[in-house]
């Protein structure tokens, strides 16, 4: 499907150097639309929805901020911790406000998984079901998301 | 039959043409304001080519609001107060505006109101204080592995006046992938009283733009700018006693202050509890604790949260347990916060549990 100009101009500012130093979209020459659903359909066949994970990743996100400089344990499984850094980030999509930038780490330790996001993550898989590109540095796999945020 | 259809083209041609014309001529004489005239606080009056933002037209006339992204619209920052001549109040400002400051009528975010007409703002008389600086690099030090020490001179001749614990917002050049620049705030960590250069400490960020610049590519004798000073986070002229917490690249403003008051003469009792995870996030632990020789009554406490075994003999785990062993009277004491919001939140909280007045707890939070 070809792009609006609307997509356009958010492809723009996905692009390297604009909001972060490497952009939004890795590799991935497939258009906004087809990343998103691809990623949905993936989400779909898990039995998993955005919002699913959009509450999780919150909740952990959470329940580890304020343990600044260490992990916390969550529900025995979880080890969580999540980390500050100077400054925020607006979004690609044109929302206005600006979003923390934080990474929070969770290791399941049952299932031995380890995955990572940002504040910005979990904001455009609420608001845009967006995984990021394949290739991108905080791309976030659907499925390997769904493995290490559920029991 | 062909005839007529090219005759049609010709026609259609000739008004799209006759269209266009008028369109770029309309565009020329309706977006010529002319010059306006920009009254500050009743005090100062800029005149400016009408037609760009007030951040934009302040700016050009060295007049600097703070401003996180670049006159974006997306960070809130630039607000000011405009009492006429602003237009009205536009979809893109309201989502960044309070309840309060709806409700108050006249707050405006600078960087989307338009310069049209004659336009009467106010805003702090700080912000007159703010300029651009360009400066050269003249020290670049690795106090960690991923935090620098960046030390900025002066072009010959320029001074800055800033107060202990505020920050300036570096500018980056286009870079690598980065075809545009950037503005980032960094707290300054030299004190006031070196007034030809500035030091800022900045810590490495992933994905962080003016950080992998500064990082990767900024090289002694390298030319910036920077604008500056900004904020509200300084030492309170007081008798009381201070506590100072920061963590990470939050030792910059505190550096200041102590530096500063090093010059300055100070018999408060002071405490800086300084929050790292390993021995390997340690830095300038020699400087900070040569102060305990400078200052009649001052301790620095390094704490540690997750050592590597046999590695660190001094406090570990959080900071916060640490405060009832030094805190001497909770209404008389006053604390500097820096660090991530998580480390504001939760030292605040325990210092209001200890008695120190919430009005008495000044901090500096990331972001």
């Amino acid at each position: 499907m070809k792009e609006t100009p609307k997509e356009r101009r958010v492809r723009s500012r996905m692009q390297p150097g604009v909001i972060t130093l490497n952009g939004f979209l890795g590799k991935d020459k497939r258009t906004l639309n087809e990343i998103i659903e691809t990623d949905e359909r993936e989400l779909q066949s898990l039995n998993r929805t955005a919002e699913d994970l959009v509450q999780r990743m919150q909740g952990f996100t959470d329940a580890s901020f304020e343990s600044f400089t260490n992990s916390v344990l969550l529900e025995d499984i979880y080890e969580v911790e999540t980390e500050v850094v100077r400054g925020k980030l607006p979004c690609p999509f044109a929302h206005s406000g600006l979003v923390r930038k934080t990474i929070t780490t969770l290791t399941n330790r049952k299932k031995n998984l380890t995955v990572r996001w940002t504040a910005l993550n979990i904001h455009l898989i609420k608001e845009h079901h967006f995984f990021e590109g394949k290739g991108s540095t905080f791309r976030l796999d659907p499925t390997s998301l769904v493995a290490a945020l559920f029991d | 039959m062909i005839v007529q259809i090219i005759k049609d083209i010709v026609s259609l041609s000739v008004i799209s043409g006759i269209l266009a014309v008028l369109m770029v001529l309309a565009q020329k004489w309706l977006s010529n304001y002319g010059d306006c005239k920009i009254d500050i606080n009743g005090k100062r009056e800029l005149t400016v080519k009408g037609g760009n933002n007030l951040l934009s037209s302040l700016g050009d006339k060295q007049v600097f609001l703070p401003s996180a992204c670049g006159g974006r619209g997306s960070c809130g920052a630039c607000k000011c107060k405009v009492i006429s001549g602003g237009g009205p109040l536009l979809p893109t400002e309201k989502p960044l505006l309070s309840a309060a400051e709806l409700k108050e009528g006249d707050i405006r975010l600078a960087c989307q109101v338009k310069v049209k007409s004659d336009i009467h703002i106010e805003i702090p008389a700080s912000i007159f204080n703010i300029r651009r600086y360009n400066a050269t690099i003249a020290e670049i030090i690795d106090y960690t592995y991923d935090i620098k020490g960046v030390l900025f001179k002066f072009e010959p001749g320029d001074k800055i006046d800033f107060l202990a614990g505020q920050y300036v917002q570096l500018e980056t050049q286009p870079y690598a992938k980065v075809k545009q620049k950037v503005v980032r705030a960094y707290s300054i960590s030299s004190k006031p009283e070196m007034n030809d250069a500035l030091q800022l400490i900045i810590r490495l960020v992933p994905e962080g733009i003016c950080t992998t610049w500064v990082h990767q590519y900024l090289k002694v004798g390298d030319k910036v700018s920077m604008t500056g000073p900004y904020g509200e986070f300084y030492i309170r002229d007081t008798e009381a006693d201070i506590i100072f917490v920061a963590g990470g690249s939050g030792k910059a403003p505190i550096k200041s202050m102590l530096e500063h008051l090093a010059v300055v003469g100070c018999n408060r009792k002071m405490t800086y509890f300084f929050g790292a995870r390993t021995v390997k996030d340690l830095y300038l632990t020699e400087e900070m604790q040569s102060f305990e020789q400078v200052f009649p009554d001052f301790s620095y406490v390094p704490v540690l949260s997750s050592p590597e075994a046999g590695s660190w003999n001094g406090k570990t785990g959080f900071v916060m347990p640490y405060f009832k062993e030094v805190v001497r009277d909770a209404k008389q004491t006053e604390a500097y916060l820096c660090g991530s919001p998580g480390m504001i939140n939760a030292v605040t909280k325990a210092l209001i549990e200890l008695g120190v007045p919430k009005d008495k707890i000044y901090y500096d939070s990331f972001g």
